[in-house]
C-alpha cells in the first residue's frame, strides 16, 4: 500500500510549523487507519444530531475501515491526517477526507469534494480550520480540480458559517424523504 | 440539577439531624412533605392566592382620580414620552419585576405547564416582597420556543424594572438569559443559575478562608453540570481558580474534551462545551472517584439522592476537604457521614443543617440593590459583589465550620448585600441613579423592613384573615 504516499500529494510542512497552529498535517498512511476511524465516526455521529436520515449504521466502524483503505488506494482521493505537536506529537487528532469527481456537463470539469473534516475539540483553535481548508484545496487542485466543494448536513449551521466566511456559496441542494 | 436552595418557607419539613436509620429518615421526610402538601392545598383554597395589589397613594374621594387617573395623568405620560427613563421615577416601575416562567422545569416537578407553575411563582413573589420589598408579578407564559419566550419577555419589559426568570430547563435557560441581558435595558436574573451559584461561591469563599486555602491553588470538583454548577464554574474561573484544577462531573462521568458526547455539547450546550475544553487539566477521565482524588473542594448540585457521594470519595480527597452537598431535599451525602469521612466543612441546601446554601440569601438583596440603582443589567461582577458581601456578613458574626453563611434569621446582612450590589452597579457605570453606599444601605434597610411591618399591620387590622386551624404550624428554620 505504498501507493497511498504517491496518491496523496505531499503537503507543504511550512504552515504546520507555524506556532499558532497546534497541529501538523500530513498525508494519511494505511497505518493511520485505526486512529482515523474513531475520528471519522465522531463526525458521523455529530451528523446524526442534525437529521434522522443521517443515522449511523451499526457496522459503521467496519465500513470506515474499508472506506479509508479504499480512499488511500485511490489516486482520486485525498486523505490527510492531523497530528498534535509538542507533547501530542504522533497523536492523530484530526482527519480530512476529499475526492476529485468528474463533472460531465459543467466546467470546470473536475470538482474537489471535501467529504469530511474532523478535529478533536481541543485542537479547534483559531486558524486551524482555515489551515486545513487551504491544505486540502491545494491537494485537490494538484489532482486537477478546478472547483472545491464541501458536503455537510444542511442543518449544520456551524459548517455553513465556516464555509460562507471563506467564500463558499451553496450551488446544489440535496433534498430527502424516506421511502 | 439540584433544587439546591430550599425556600425558607419550606423549612422544617425535615427532622433534625439525629441517630436514625436512612430509611427512617426517608420515611419521615416523605410523611412530613405530604402533610405540608395537604396543608398547602387547604390554605391555597382558603386564601385563593398569596399576593394582591394594594394602593400606595391616598384616595380621599373619587375626585382624587382626576390626579391618579385622567385627566391629570396625561401630563405624566407626556413626561415619560419625552424621556422613557422617567418611567422609573413617575411610576412603580422602579420597584416592580416580572417573574417569568414557561413552566418547563418547576421545582422537582418537571415540565408541568404555566398554570401549574403559578402557585410557585406566587410563592416567589411573596418572598420577593417579604424579604426584598420588591413588587413581583407572576407571569407564567405559554410559549413554544426560546425565541417566542424571549419575544414575549421583550414585549412586556416596558412595565418592569427587572425580570426574574424562573424554573426554565437547562440548557435553554443559558441562551435565554444571555440573549435577554443583551436585548433589555433592565436587569435580568435567573435564580437557578445565578442565585444558587452566588450563594455557593459565598459559602466557598468563607470555607477557603477557614481552611487557609487560596482559590488560586485549590483543586475543585463540581458534581452535576446543570444551571447552577455551570455558572459556579464560570464564577470560580473569574475569581482566579485555575481552570486546569477544576473538574466537572456529570451523569456520564468526568467532563473532558475527548469524551464522545463533546461534539453534541458543542451544538446543544456551548456553555458546557467551553468548560469541557477549558477544565480538567491533565486530562483525567473516569467517574467521580477518579475526579475527587486529591481534590480540596467538592461542590455537588446534582440529583437528590443519598450515597451519590460515598465516604470513600471524601476519604480520597486532600486532607480536610470542603464538601457542599446541595441537592434538595436529600443531599448527595448526609452531613454527619461526610464529616465522619474526614470532611472539614460541610454545607447543604437544607435549613435543618448548619451552612444552608440558600438562594433566598441572594435574590431579594440583589434585586433590592439593582432596583435602587435603576441598573440596566446584572453582570457577573454584581453577582460576585453579592457573594463577597454575603461572605463578609457571615464572617462579621464569627466564622466557624458551622457558620459559613448567614442564616435566614440574620437578616441585617441583606441590606448590606443590597448596598454592595448598588455600589457595584454605580462602579460599573450601569446605574441610572448614583447613590452613596450609605444611601443605598438606608434605602434597602427601609424597603426591606417595610414589608415585614406591612404584613404585620395587615394581620393586626384583620385585612389578612388569620390562618384557619389545621395541622400544627411548620417548625421554623433554626
Amino acid at each position: 500500500m505504498t501507493a497511498s504516499n504517491e496518491t496523496n500529494p505531499p503537503v507543504s510542512p511550512a504552515p504546520s510549523e507555524s506556532p499558532s497552529v497546534p497541529i501538523h498535517l500530513r498525508p494519511a498512511r494505511p497505518a493511520d487507519i485505526p486512529a482515523l476511524v474513531p475520528l471519522l465516526l465522531r463526525l458521523k455521529r455529530l451528523n446524526e444530531e442534525f437529521d434522522p436520515l443521517l443515522k449511523v449504521r451499526d457496522d459503521a466502524d467496519e465500513q470506515a475501515h474499508a472506506v479509508l483503505a479504499a480512499n488511500l488506494a485511490d489516486p482520486k482521493s485525498v486523505v490527510l491526517a492531523a497530528e498534535g505537536i509538542g507533547a501530542d506529537r504522533d497523536k492523530v487528532v484530526g482527519v480530512v477526507r476529499a475526492v476529485v469527481r468528474e463533472r460531465p456537463f459543467y466546467v470546470p470539469e473536475h470538482e474537489g469534494v471535501i467529504l469530511d473534516i474532523y478535529l478533536l475539540p481541543l485542537y479547534r483553535r483559531r486558524g486551524v480550520g482555515e489551515y486545513l481548508l487551504r491544505e486540502v484545496s491545494t491537494a485537490l487542485k494538484a489532482k486537477g480540480a478546478g472547483v472545491v466543494t464541501a458536503e455537510f448536513p444542511a442543518q449544520n449551521e456551524i459548517a455553513s458559517r465556516f464555509y460562507a466566511k471563506r467564500g463558499f456559496r451553496p450551488i446544489t441542494s440535496i433534498h430527502a424523504r424516506s421511502l | 440539577m439540584a433544587e439546591s436552595a430550599a425556600s425558607p418557607l419550606a423549612a422544617g419539613r425535615s427532622g433534625r439531624r439525629a441517630v436514625r436509620s436512612k430509611r427512617e429518615v426517608a420515611e419521615k421526610e416523605e410523611e412530613e412533605t405530604a402533610a405540608l402538601g395537604r396543608r398547602s392545598v387547604e390554605l391555597s383554597r382558603f386564601y385563593q392566592g398569596k399576593i394582591e395589589t394594594v394602593p400606595k397613594v391616598p384616595v380621599r374621594s373619587l375626585a382624587d382620580f382626576s390626579l391618579w387617573y385622567t385627566p391629570g395623568v396625561a401630563a405624566v405620560s407626556r413626561t415619560i414620552e419625552a424621556d422613557r427613563d422617567q418611567s422609573f421615577e413617575l411610576t412603580g416601575r422602579w420597584n416592580t419585576i416580572a417573574i417569568v416562567t414557561d413552566g418547563s422545569r418547576v421545582l422537582g416537578l418537571g415540565d408541568i405547564g404555566p398554570e401549574a407553575a403559578l402557585p410557585v411563582m406566587e410563592g416567589k413573589a411573596l418572598l420577593f416582597k417579604y424579604l426584598g420589598g420588591v413588587d413581583a408579578v407572576p407571569v407564567p407564559i405559554r410559549v413554544k420556543s426560546p425565541d417566542q419566550f424571549m419575544a414575549t419577555v421583550e414585549a412586556i419589559a416596558p412595565a418592569f424594572g427587572g425580570i426574574n426568570l424562573e424554573d426554565i430547563a437547562s440548557p435553554k435557560c443559558f441562551g435565554i438569559l444571555e440573549e435577554l441581558t443583551q436585548r433589555l435595558a433592565v436587569p435580568v436574573w435567573h435564580d437557578d443559575q445565578l442565585g444558587t451559584a452566588a450563594a455557593t461561591v459565598a459559602g466557598l469563599l468563607n470555607a477557603l478562608e477557614l481552611t487557609h486555602r487560596s482559590i488560586r491553588e485549590v483543586r475543585t470538583v463540581l458534581l452535576g453540570a446543570g444551571a447552577a454548577n455551570l455558572v459556579t464554574a464560570r464564577l470560580l474561573l473569574t475569581l482566579g481558580h485555575d481552570p486546569r484544577r477544576l473538574t466537572l462531573v456529570d451523569q456520564r462521568g468526568i467532563l473532558q474534551a475527548e469524551r464522545s458526547d463533546v461534539d453534541e455539547l458543542m451544538l446543544r450546550n456551548p456553555w458546557k462545551y467551553r468548560l469541557a475544553l477549558q477544565t480538567n487539566g491533565g486530562g483525567r477521565a473516569g467517574d467521580l472517584a477518579d475526579a475527587v482524588r486529591e481534590a480540596d473542594v467538592l461542590l455537588a448540585a446534582s440529583t437528590p439522592k443519598p450515597d451519590t457521594i460515598r465516604p470513600e470519595h471524601i476519604r480520597a480527597m486532600a486532607p480536610g476537604p470542603i464538601v457542599f452537598a446541595l441537592a434538595n431535599p436529600v443531599p448527595e451525602i448526609w452531613p454527619d457521614v461526610a464529616r465522619d469521612s474526614g470532611a472539614a466543612i460541610v454545607a447543604t441546601g437544607r435549613s435543618d443543617f448548619p451552612n444552608q446554601v440558600n438562594n433566598s440569601l441572594v435574590f431579594p438583596a440583589v434585586f433590592r440593590g439593582v432596583l435602587d440603582a435603576r441598573a440596566r443589567a446584572i453582570p457577573d461582577e454584581i453577582v460576585l459583589a453579592a457573594a463577597r458581601e454575603l461572605a463578609r456578613g457571615a464572617a462579621k458574626k464569627g466564622l466557624t465550620p458551622h457558620h459559613l453563611l448567614p442564616t435566614m434569621e440574620e437578616s441585617d446582612v441583606f441590606p448590606e448585600v443590597a448596598a454592595a450590589v448598588g455600589d457595584a452597579a454605580v462602579r460599573l457605570g450601569i446605574a441610572r441613579r448614583t447613590l452613596t453606599h450609605e444611601e443605598f444601605l438606608a434605602r434597602a434597610t427601609e424597603r426591606m423592613g417595610r414589608s415585614a411591618r406591612l404584613v404585620r399591620a395587615l394581620h393586626r387590622a384583620h385585612l389578612t384573615p388569620p390562618m384557619p386551624r389545621g395541622s400544627p404550624r411548620p417548625r421554623s428554620p433554626r
